[in-house]
């Protein structure tokens, strides 16, 4: 996959910083704002998706190849895991809210396990999407003379 | 009324999924279904004249510097568009995104294989 004109290649390399700190901005204030993990982590994908598009898809494999990017979507998964069975041992239930008597409503770091579970799911969505594209593009149309089977 | 039209656009998208030969019309068809999916789930939770579901700083606060009155967070809770079903359609939406994925890369590997995306087609080549 090749890349675009210079025009494209400079904008893209400024706009790209602006998207991916908006995606964050999206998941931390996640329990504050409308957002979340899901929406922040579709955010945080389209970032990289916007920088194969510009730069080839060459480019964006030596900044963050398929295997990095398969452990950040496992290490998100796991993350959210470890949330949940912590509850499980500091409350008596399983994925209980154990930090919430040390919060004070309406500010940032408030509402116990909620943004921790944000960020988990933020990691695993972005990291997820970035795969499924990636992927896609690495299989391209071959022609159908030299098939395998 | 407004549930009336979201069922027409589920038909919409039901129609397109089982007329078409092209199976990207058919992926687009599957699509539309799932808007209609989430514009119900929406719909449920609405309440007329009520107020999006956000609080900030300024409910906690009141003139005579006392913390956490009662009469406006319990207006607020009357008035207030249920939150829940927009959370769990969020999750939907990004869900419903992975698997029109899937679906795509599907369609990719056939017209690899046959040649063609026409439906009728594929019954007939042996591959």
């Amino acid at each position: 996959m090749k890349g675009m004109t210079i025009i494209v290649k400079t904008i893209a390399s400024w706009v790209k910083v602006l998207i991916f700190l908006f995606g964050i901005s999206i998941i931390l204030f996640g329990h504050l704002t409308p957002g979340g993990g899901f929406a922040g982590g579709v955010i945080l994908a389209s970032s990289y998706v916007l920088l194969m598009l510009a730069f080839g898809r060459d480019f964006v494999e030596k900044n963050l190849s398929l295997p990095a990017a398969s452990k950040i979507d496992c290490l998100g998964a796991f993350l959210f895991a470890l949330i949940a069975i912590l509850g499980f041992a500091f409350g008596g239930v399983f994925f209980v809210n154990y930090l919430v008597k040390y919060s004070q409503p309406l500010r940032l770091i408030s509402a116990g396990t909620i943004p921790l579970s944000n960020i988990a799911i933020g990691i695993k969505v972005g990291a997820s999407l970035f795969l499924a594209v990636l992927t896609l593009s690495i299989f391209r149309l071959r022609q159908s003379t030299e098939k395998k089977e | 009324m407004p549930y009336a039209l979201c069922f027409l656009l589920f038909m919409i998208g039901l129609y397109c999924a089982v007329v078409k030969k092209n199976m990207i019309k058919i992926v687009i068809g599957l699509a539309v279904m799932e808007y209609a999916a989430n514009l119900f789930l929406i719909m449920l939770g609405y309440r007329v004249g009520g107020v999006a579901p956000i609080l900030d700083k300024s409910f906690l606060k009141q003139p005579t510097g006392q913390v956490a009155p009662t009469e406006p967070i319990a207006s607020f809770i009357n008035t207030a568009v249920d939150p829940l079903p927009q959370a769990l359609v969020l999750t939907a939406i990004v869900i419903g995104l992975g698997s029109t994925a899937l679906i795509i890369s599907m369609c990719i590997r056939i017209y690899e294989k046959y040649g063609t995306f026409d439906i009728t087609e594929i019954r007939r080549l042996k591959g």
